[in-house]
């Protein structure tokens, strides 16, 4: 399957795509929010008031691929939490009034679904709607619905995924331990060597086509395996690489999901050490922070740089020496989910 | 295409712990909505619920795991089923870690059952609670893929009512394509305060027990519970039992509004035309419809609008919510083995507390019927967001 458009709104400027040209921005702290674009022109004030992020940022970048693309046949998107911020608010309202009369738009808002429904309705797309909220590879599942989608002899479909901070899922994952205790300074992120993570969110949306036409990309295939042994994932990965009739040496660039978390960043090395060493291999998550769905940022950025836009320096761990033909990315969560994207330059 | 069948179901509901308690109670005829015994909201003063009849702690001794910590309610009821699901189709612990086998769940309330303790962990309290990592709407899967050794292609889905009859979907393509052998499939959810409250704040939570499709209901009764079936490839059937072949699914949007179906049906209709349009069926050899049927006035009005469409003179139908409340991402594959048993076994049960059916024409079933010849059954599953469902299983 190909990409024909994309469009995104993470922590960089990646909606206007100023981030090719003028670098990435770079803010102190440990949640590296989004900066939206300005939505009036595309979402009624009225509707846009009562938008929680998530969906804001999904309609934000759905609703502007969904309108200049006709033919659109389904709606297929990813989020772990979805419009967390409004669960968050239900919940309060319950705590607050002891269960009394509460008001219910963010409880139907907090539906993980309710962004691919609200899409729909925006644009009367009646077609195939799923929502795939599988954590850490919730994105990988969107792009195997979507492929089992086009499979199906259909055209086109928006692929998508969405994810916000809110309160709420940035302290529950500090109990965790997830993200950094220090203050982290995001130039050297992926070389703290310190435990944790940084807290990213954003949103993600590609128009996939069945037919190789007016594209910019071919999605080669999707993997993915859930394990804490390391022997497991190089399995996948041969696996991986067999079936889609290649040989490591093949591949031409490495796209890996270090988050500077010293406990998990290994398996990339290990990763790259494997098979690949001497390729050319990018980063991303210094970029965009970390959230179940970032796999989906890293296809975003590994399109541009398989069009041979500007690689951020600050994105390059090894300098490519030829051209890239193809990009394998490699992203876990929390060392036990992991997903491969396999994309290809398109003819 | 490869062919698919079902080989192995589990099922907890309000009506038993398992499949064998749930034919009986659908057998008996009596409603497994009552007054709730655990469930700690307001509500279970003045509501009934299709609530599991058993305590947490009692469900989480009834089955023998290797680590139970932090499981909530829905984690409980999901590997309760999971388990029963896996041992009626004789899947060996080698075939469940294969990479040939995809497990494809859904909730749509996931861990937030335990909602005092997330309310509480996400003060950032100095000792928080042992739920820390069951709160995620996949955490339920997470838990059942680390327990049974699960490596396969694994997802979660939430497309809220509709959620695991599109985990059945998706498990049943990933078999027709080739890409798995196997598919373990289905969802769970438990009673939650997130949900009687949300669903009240619509006013649309019942106060009696529900009753689809009679001009007075006055909403859902809210259910809970987990079902799960295994789906096989042809090839891996041939000395297996099977309940069913599944012919036909479609996934539709109604594209138009959050909370409500279109006064059109035009959604409902899709999805049932699709599916039947999947099968290689005309609406007429359709013998029996499990519907979505909730007990909502704007539900149950549409839904038989759009089965009046598409049917003309509609098929033999009812609500099994009436029996098990509303279940949420457990109800789609809930009501499929539901619909598996009375294909299985030739009988019809009746749709409960109808006095006074919407359409006096045809009202659902009254009566238990047994010797029954049914071929192919339809289960309807709707949700909000315009997710639209159906599903055919076919007799072998």
């Amino acid at each position: 399957m190909f990409i024909s458009d994309l469009l995104c709104i993470s922590h960089q400027k990646t909606y206007d795509l100023d981030l090719f040209n003028n670098g990435p921005i770079y803010n102190e702290g440990i949640k590296y929010f989004a900066l939206e674009p300005d939505y009036t022109s595309l979402i009624p004030a009225s509707t846009l008031r009562r938008m929680g992020k998530f969906m804001r940022m999904g309609v934000g970048t759905g609703l502007p691929m969904l309108q200049k693309h006709i033919g659109v046949e389904g709606i297929i998107l990813a989020t772990a939490n979805g419009g967390v911020d409004d669960s968050m608010k239900f919940l309060n309202q319950i705590e607050k009034y002891q269960e009394g009369t509460l008001t219910p738009t963010n409880f139907v808002q907090s539906t993980p679904n309710s962004l691919a429904g609200t899409l729909s309705m925006m644009c009367n797309n009646k077609g195939y709607n799923n929502t795939h909220v599988h954590e850490g590879l919730a994105f990988e599942n969107a792009l195997l619905d979507a492929q089992m989608f086009l499979e199906s002899n259909k055209t086109k479909v928006l692929l998508g995924a969405a994810e916000e901070i809110s309160d709420w899922n940035f302290n529950i994952n500090l109990l965790k331990g997830r993200f950094k205790k220090e203050n982290c300074n995001p130039e050297s992120l992926l070389e703290s060597g310190t435990i944790g993570t940084v807290c990213g969110e954003g949103a993600f949306m590609f128009v996939i086509e069945a037919t190789q036409r007016n594209v910019l990309a071919q999605i080669k295939d999707v993997g993915q395996i859930t394990t804490e042994n390391p022997a497991e994932i190089f399995e996948l990965l041969r696996n991986f690489l067999k079936k889609n009739n290649m040989k490591p040496s093949d591949v031409d660039a490495i796209m890996l999901g270090y988050n500077g978390d010293a406990r998990t960043d290994s398996l990339y090395n290990d990763f790259y050490n494997s098979m690949f060493k001497g390729k050319a291999a990018f980063c991303f998550k210094n970029l965009c922070g970390e959230f179940p769905t970032a796999s989906a940022f890293a296809l975003w950025l590994a399109t541009y740089i398989i069009n041979t836009y500007p690689i951020p320096d600050k994105v390059i761990k090894v300098k490519p020496q030829k051209e890239i033909n193809n990009i394998l990315i490699y992203n876990h969560y929390n060392g036990l989910q992991h997903g491969m994207i396999l994309l290809n330059k398109a003819n | 295409m490869i062919n698919v069948f079902v080989t192995g179901m589990g099922l907890v509901s309000a009506l038993g712990s398992n499949v064998n308690e749930n034919l009986k109670g659908l057998r008996s005829g009596q409603t497994g909505i009552k007054k709730s015994r655990f469930f700690a909201s307001k509500y279970a003063e003045t509501h009934f619920f299709g609530e599991v009849n058993k305590s947490t702690e009692t469900l989480i001794e009834s089955i023998k795991l290797t680590s139970k910590l932090g499981l909530t309610r829905t984690d409980i009821l999901a590997m309760i089923a999971f388990n029963e699901a896996i041992h009626d189709a004789g899947l060996a612990p080698e075939e469940i870690s294969s990479f040939d086998t995809a497990f494809i769940s859904a909730s749509t309330v996931g861990g937030m059952c335990a909602h005092d303790e997330l309310f509480a962990d996400a003060q950032l309290p100095e000792k928080p609670s042992v739920y820390l990592f069951s709160y995620p709407f996949a955490a339920h899967a997470l838990k059942i893929i680390e327990e049974f050794k699960i490596r396969g292609i694994s997802n979660t889905i939430n497309t809220a009512c509709s959620s695991s009859a599109n985990a059945i979907t998706m498990g049943t393509k990933l078999i027709q394509s080739g890409r798995v052998k196997r598919a373990i499939v289905g969802g769970a959810d438990s009673l939650s305060k997130y949900t009687a409250n949300g669903f009240n704040a619509l006013r649309i939570l019942s106060d009696d027990p529900c009753r689809p499709f009679d001009t007075n209901r006055k909403g859902l009764s809210l259910g809970e519970g987990a079902a799960y079936l295994v789906l096989e490839a042809e090839e891996q059937t041939f000395v297996k039992k099977k309940y069913a072949r599944i012919s036909g699914f479609s996934n539709t949007s109604d594209a138009f509004h959050l909370s409500s179906l279109s006064e059109e049906a035009e959604g409902v209709k899709m999805a049932i035309e699709k599916a039947l349009t999947s099968a290689g069926l005309k609406p007429g050899m359709i013998d029996y419809i499990n519907t979505h049927g909730t007990g909502t006035e704007n539900n149950d009005k549409v839904e038989l609008l759009g089965l009046s469409k598409v049917f003309g003179l509609i098929p033999p139908y009812n609500a099994t919510k009436s029996y098990t409340g509303h279940s949420l991402g457990a109800a789609g594959s809930m009501e499929a083995i539901i619909a598996l048993l009375s294909l299985n076994y030739k009988e019809l049960y009746p749709s409960l507390y109808c006095e006074n059916p919407i359409d006096e024409q045809t009202p659902p079933l009254k009566k238990y019927q047994n010797n029954v010849d049914i071929k192919h059954v339809l289960s309807n599953s709707f949700g909000f967001g315009s997710n639209c469902t159906s599903l055919i299983f076919s007799k072998i």
